[in-house]
């Protein structure tokens, strides 16, 4: 019965805490991408002369143009098929968010202790993806399908390096329960294993995420606003809350699964949010030094960097099986 | 003032709508939202769609062939939205300005077709002056958000 008042209480806090923590990460990656271009980016602490006019602070400058779209027009065109288009966004923020309940925060382990944990978040994340795709094919727009096609090519081998460096870790540790893999460190050569598989991992979410060299889907120079072009208003929100929600989603997995016991006990909250700030610096920085890949190439550079390395860490990780 | 008014004035998006013209006020329009002057400080972004935008920035004499596009791009922009006129050409033809005989090219201002809510004379306006029209932009989005409410 303690338990799971335990798991409501955590659910209940959860909500906010993702949020907070999915805005944060947002603004520190436009934060650090300006800070690398020599802008100012997103100001911490206002001007003092400007701060009663337009506020002290744009820390939360994601959420505001979030809550910005919430106040304006919603536009849905005449082409478009209206049920799928206006539904889509709603379903990727639910997947997005339902996803936030089975991956763990220091002393909350949420869901992630249920049977198959890993396959439903894996499942949840991919299917939030899949409506940013729906949606946009529903628009009718040219460029809302071409980035729809972008996004469906890098989909299929992102998804591809996002499923298996996580089955990865779940085949050597032979679990299939984030919270247990969370949980276990294991020998040095699992650890080395565990770290190959967290760079291919790191290569699939630069794909969801929409990190240069993959950000073509959204290419704004190429195809006005890629998926998100006929989107406005309530609609382009709900869609860009749950963009928040991915963001905190696979920061929070990748240090459950790839950095245990990172994320297995309330002591460890302060290595929690370091190795969150290190992994977000690090996506701003690949973005900062990529160009835009041509979708061909993005798709070549999946299939003969991550493929391989994934290969080679299912022999290491059978390899391991086998002696132990 | 309410959180989504408050959002409304710290997240302006913006939509830069070039008629026709010779690009010098493209030019200053870019360099005012480019690294120097950093408007993404105060939340000023540089957007693709025009459905995404609140404020939209015209520069340049309207063609006669253009009539359609500047209609549509207005309507495709949802409400509330403002109009930012930048350049002597886009607040009153400038020297494409020509009542007799008319030009058989050249319509004129945007504001004969589309409601301009601000405009910045120059040839071309400084970003700074840009960057002023935006704010005065701003200051209007939310007047006009609060009178659609009443």
């Amino acid at each position: 019965m303690a338990d799971l008042a335990f798991t409501i209480i955590s659910i209940a806090l959860i909500i906010p805490i993702s949020l907070f923590l999915g805005v944060i990460y947002a603004f520190l990656l436009r934060k650090f991408n300006a800070r690398f271009q020599w802008r100012v980016g997103p100001v911490v602490r206002m001007y003092s002369d400007l701060a009663p006019v337009i506020g002290s602070t744009r820390v939360w400058q994601p959420m505001y143009d979030i809550l910005k779209l919430f106040g304006k027009d919603t536009l849905i065109p005449a082409s478009a098929h209206k049920r799928l288009f206006t539904w889509s966004p709603y379903f990727s923020l639910f997947f997005s968010f339902a996803a936030v309940l089975f991956i763990p925060f220091p002393g909350m382990p949420l869901l992630s202790d249920a049977p198959y944990s890993l396959i439903v978040a894996s499942y949840l994340l991919i299917a939030s993806i899949l409506f940013t795709i729906l949606g946009p094919v529903a628009s009718g727009s040219p460029w809302g399908a071409i980035g729809a096609r972008r996004e469906v090519e890098l989909f299929l081998v992102a998804e591809l390096g996002f499923v298996a460096s996580l089955f990865l870790v779940a085949f050597m540790k032979g679990s299939l329960v984030i919270a247990e893999l969370s949980g276990t460190v294991g020998s040095i050569p699992m650890v080395l294993v565990t770290l190959l598989a967290g760079i291919t991992m790191f290569a699939a979410m630069l794909g969801k995420l929409h990190i240069k060299p993959f950000d073509m889907p959204e290419a704004e120079c190429e195809i006005v606003a890629g998926p998100y072009t006929e989107y406005s208003g309530k609609l382009l929100g709900t869609y860009f809350l749950a963009k928040i929600f991915v963001l905190y989603n696979m920061v929070a997995l990748f240090i459950a699964v790839f950095l245990p016991p990172v994320s297995s006990s309330v002591l460890w909250l302060p290595l929690y949010v370091v190795a969150a700030l290190v992994l977000v610096f690090l996506l701003a920085v690949v973005q900062v030094l990529n160009p835009r890949y041509a979708i061909r190439k993005a798709l070549t550079w999946y299939l003969k960097i991550v493929v391989p390395l994934v290969i080679l860490g299912f022999i290491a990780a059978f390899a391991l099986r086998m002696v132990a | 003032m309410g959180l989504i008014d408050r959002a409304r004035i710290y997240s302006p998006w913006v939509y830069h709508f070039h008629c026709g013209g010779c690009n010098g006020c493209d030019i200053e329009t870019l360099a005012a939202l480019a690294p120097r002057f950093d408007a993404e400080r105060f939340g000023i972004q540089l957007v693709a769609s025009p459905r995404h935008a609140d404020i939209l920035i015209t520069t340049g004499c309207v063609p006669k062939q253009f009539i359609p596009m500047i209609k549509r791009v207005y309507k495709q922009t949802p409400d509330p939205k403002v109009v930012v006129a930048i350049g002597g050409c886009a607040c009153g033809g400038s020297l494409f300005y020509d009542e007799d005989p008319e030009n058989y090219a050249i319509l004129g201002s945007p504001d004969l077709l589309i409601p301009v809510d601000v405009y910045v004379p120059g040839c071309a306006p400084k970003p700074e002056q840009i960057i002023n029209g935006i704010v005065q932009g701003i200051l209007k989005l939310n007047e006009k958000a609060t009178r659609g409410k009443k």
